[in-house]
């Protein structure tokens, strides 16, 4: 048998056993729950985001809408939760508690202050010296703190990432980690911007502004408190397109490791980051819907993967994918395929033929009780067909030369 | 990939102990669940399946959209008796035996089910009442108030013409009311439809037996016969006069009107009832022998399972609720002196499919044997009411009114429909045939032009 493929990634000054950590969010609200998470096989965990005491932080009730789609309950989440309401004193205590039970964990401090620098060095000072291996700054948190500028307000402003940055740097005794924001034109610009002024590493993304929904009977928005919303975080397996390409663009941009964060569901879309550059993974969404005992999959799945591919360690696959991903003008505008359809796998129910005659190119054929018959002259390859047939593989594609 | 949706029924030892349906409906969760599994073919094979030709996938659509009452007017569009279709119809055979999940190994959508819950969604807003053409001064009987009949009837009122109903019953409704038994279909389901019909202006006459045609046809411009199969076809065997054998259809019919109230029902408590016939009728017959207190109750079939007509749904039902099937068997003769005492019945094999395919059978020499039963119905088959075809003196073959392609008798203004025609199809095939059957007599009166809207 082939030894069990290494899964232990050594992020920054992190080593980690697993590239999975627990993003900053309610998983991570107490030491508490951080120590079950680690027992559970978590191999790090990023604190709910730790506020100086002077800035006062509420829970709304209710804080949380989802969206789904079909037989799914859930593709998006949305929240609209502020950062930790807990005084520093008791992260601390904390901290220091989580650290002598799991030395060997990664514990990673999360902060946001107001936009001074000296908040933002002293927290960081102040969390650091508890006995974190990272510094987390929080530059991302699109809904509430903002509106007082926190969080996004300042991921969207390079000046104050730069400004802000340098100021943790100055405070922190371990490496400092800057989380940006999706909610921006260009994230490479702005991941750019935290590389210059010091940033150890990158996490992201942070949850994507968004509008849940509306209550039609009611004609309230959603999440609802007392009659009333406000736009929120997005996160959930929705996001991940949007998370992969930030990540992928931040691994392009910079030289310093990416986190990757953003609708990481399952061991499969971990994989998926880990291609694009992430040098490790957090979750948090789908840990609020199943807990922490989700890891052993992840840990599992992943595992088996790299030895069904015949890797040795993970390390062989991050950012193996970067190098396939180019600009749109480089792309071989010469390679011609047309849709091919397998008639012994067709279940003739004609939904390619629909998609194609008002969404494609009219290059279907189809009758009823006969399997679907693609006119090769008029395929344009659009793909449309191969991705809404409701048999795998059943479309596939023929090399042409024309 | 999903699964089919299956809801709560009630276990089979409580529920023979009366005959109120047992299936529960589609609660929404369920239903837009269920609905989402339709992939929504293109000329789906459902709709070519179903003799109303409802648009399956574009109420099953709505269905998932969460546009309930949108989902019942595409049914009620094709089909005036949608509701009572969506719990009779013999899905299995029809459309849900040609959803394509099917060729993904997966168990096709459940058709009726969401049939059901549209149309219960519907009776919660009032049933879809569609507008009516301008008047018109033409007059049109329709004998026979069943399935044929009243689609007939709301075709022709819709499209402007006087209409008259007449129905020898006390109620309206034919066989949906004296032949399916509520634990199929609950009585408010007909009813409800029937209402509706009725609101579309026509004049019903029950309690008034049609035996000439002529004084109608002298007072109306038309005439549309729907008097269905209301009696069942005969063993031909001895002892089939003795007292405890009942004709399957009268049997129905008279534990219908007894749970109205009307009459009394066989008495079969304690009984040992033996139902020939593997049809659906002779499955309702055995599961009511059941409902009436029977000790034992057989079906006695001639051929294996996998030629009975029955749907499998129903079979399985009987097998449930405690029928015991004496598969390849068939009656030879029933013995008693006045009274049913037993069934000789002789052991069957198969033989070879003929050029049509179907296996035939022959019995096994010197494999008789006696049943003992106290009661037997007879399921064989249905068919029209011979006596009264001919006293209405239009043209039958085999006992079935004969018309052409326009469903037009032998007499000129005199058309047929449903199950008088057929022999004994579904409701549903009824409904379709009284559908067609009124355009043709509007192209009739017309003088040869549809007035259709």
């Amino acid at each position: 048998m082939v030894s069990k493929p290494d899964i232990s990634v050594k992020f920054c000054n992190l080593e980690l056993e697993n590239p999975y950590m627990l993003s900053s969010a309610p998983p991570t609200c107490t030491g508490e729950m951080i120590m079950r998470a680690f027992e559970a096989g978590w191999a790090g965990a990023v604190t709910k985001t730790i506020k100086p005491d002077k800035t006062p932080v509420y829970d709304l009730k209710n804080r949380f809408g989802v969206m789904g789609f079909e037989t799914k309950q859930m593709i998006l989440f949305e929240n609209i939760e502020e950062v930790s309401k807990r005084p520093v004193g008791t992260w601390v205590k904390e901290i220091k508690e989580i650290k002598k039970k799991f030395p060997e964990k990664a514990l990673i401090g999360s902060i946001m202050a107001e936009c001074k620098e000296e908040d933002w060095e002293e927290l960081a000072r102040v969390v650091s010296e508890a006995g974190v291996d990272m510094i987390e700054l929080n530059f991302g948190c699109p809904h509430g703190m903002p509106e007082r500028g926190m969080g996004a307000f300042i991921g969207q402003r390079t000046e104050l990432i730069q400004k802000l940055t340098k100021a943790a740097k100055r405070g922190s005794s371990v490496p400092v980690m800057v989380k940006l924001t999706p909610n921006v034109t260009d994230i490479a610009y702005t991941a750019k911007a935290a590389e210059e002024a010091g940033a150890d590493a990158i996490s992201a993304i942070n949850t994507v502004l968004g509008l849940i929904g509306i209550n039609i009977d009611t004609f309230e928005p959603i999440p609802t408190v007392d009659g009333m919303s406000t736009f929120g975080g997005l996160s959930g397996p929705g996001v991940k397109p949007i998370g992969l390409r930030c990540v992928a663009q931040i691994a392009q941009a910079t030289n310093i490791p990416v986190s990757g964060i953003g609708g990481i569901t399952t061991w499969k879309d971990a994989v998926e980051y880990l291609l694009v550059g992430a040098g490790s993974v957090q979750v948090c969404t789908a840990v609020m819907w199943r807990g922490y005992r989700i890891i052993s999959d992840f840990v599992d799945g992943l595992t088996n993967y790299l030895a069904d591919k015949g890797f040795s360690s993970v390390n062989e696959i991050i950012g193996k994918s970067l190098p396939k991903l180019t600009a749109w003008s480089k792309l071989n505008k010469d390679y011609t395929v047309v849709a091919s359809i397998n008639k012994d796998l067709c279940i003739k129910c004609g939904l390619c033929y629909v998609a194609c005659r008002d969404g494609g190119y009219q290059a279907i054929k189809f009758e009823q009780g006969k399997a679907a018959e693609v006119d090769e002259e008029k395929c344009d390859a659009c793909s449309l067909c191969t991705h809404l047939c409701p048999v795998p593989g059943c479309i596939t594609w023929k090399k042409v030369t024309k | 990939m999903s699964g089919r949706v299956h809801t709560k029924t009630i276990p089979p030892h409580e529920r023979i102990s009366g005959f109120a349906p047992y299936v529960s409906n589609l609660d929404d969760r369920l239903a837009v669940y269920e609905a989402s599994r339709c992939l929504m073919c293109f000329d789906a094979p459902c709709i070519s399946a179903c003799p109303a030709g409802i648009n399956i996938p574009e109420f099953i659509y709505r269905i998932k959209t969460g546009n309930f009452y949108g989902a019942a007017k595409v049914i009620r569009e094709s089909n005036i008796l949608g509701g009572e279709c969506g719990y009779v119809c013999p899905v299995e055979r029809l459309c849900e035996s040609k959803c394509v999940r099917r060729n993904l190994n997966e168990e096709p959508v459940a058709i009726s089910m969401l049939q059901r819950f549209a149309y219960e969604k519907e009776k919660l807003k009032g049933l879809v009442k569609f507008p009516k053409s301008r008047s018109k001064d033409k007059k049109v009987a329709v004998v026979g108030a069943g399935p044929a009949g009243l689609s007939a009837a709301y075709e022709l009122a819709r499209m402007g013409y006087s209409v008259t109903v007449f129905d020898a019953n006390p109620r309206p409704g034919g066989l949906l009311l004296y032949g399916i038994l509520p634990w199929k279909a609950p009585w408010s389901v007909p009813e409800s439809e029937i209402d509706l019909i009725k609101e579309y202006g026509i004049n019903f006459v029950t309690n008034r037996k049609i035996t000439d045609l002529k004084p109608l046809l002298k007072e109306y411009d038309a005439v549309f016969v729907g008097v269905g199969a209301t009696k069942s076809q005969k063993l031909g065997i001895p002892g089939e006069e003795l007292n405890g054998v009942y004709p399957a259809q009268e049997f129905l019919q008279s534990v219908a009107k007894w749970l109205m109230g009307e009459g009394k029902a066989p008495d079969l408590k304690g009984k040992r009832v033996a139902v020939i016939g593997g049809g659906d009728t002779a499955i309702d017959a055995a599961c009511a022998s059941v409902r009436l207190g029977a000790e034992r109750v057989y079906i006695v079939y001639r051929r294996s399972f996998a030629e009975m007509p029955a749907v499998p749904y129903g079979r399985n039902q009987a097998r449930e609720e405690g029928v015991e099937f004496l598969l390849l068997t068939a009656p030879v003769r029933i013995i008693g002196d006045k009274s049913v005492k037993a069934i000789e019945c002789v052991k069957m094999e198969l033989t070879e499919p003929d050029s049509s395919g179907r296996r035939g059978v022959r019995s096994i020499k010197g494999s008789e044997f006696r049943l003992d039963v106290d009661s037997v119905i007879v399921a064989i088959g249905q068919k029209p009411d011979e006596d009264l075809l001919k006293s209405y003196g239009v043209k039958t073959e085999k006992g079935l009114i004969v018309v052409d392609e326009n469903f037009s008798t032998s007499i000129k203004g005199i058309f047929a429909g449903g199950d008088a025609v057929n022999g004994g199809e579904t409701v549903v095939e009824a409904v379709a045939e009284g559908k067609k059957a009124a355009a043709a007599i509007d192209k009739f009166l017309s003088g040869g032009k549809s007035s259709k809207k």
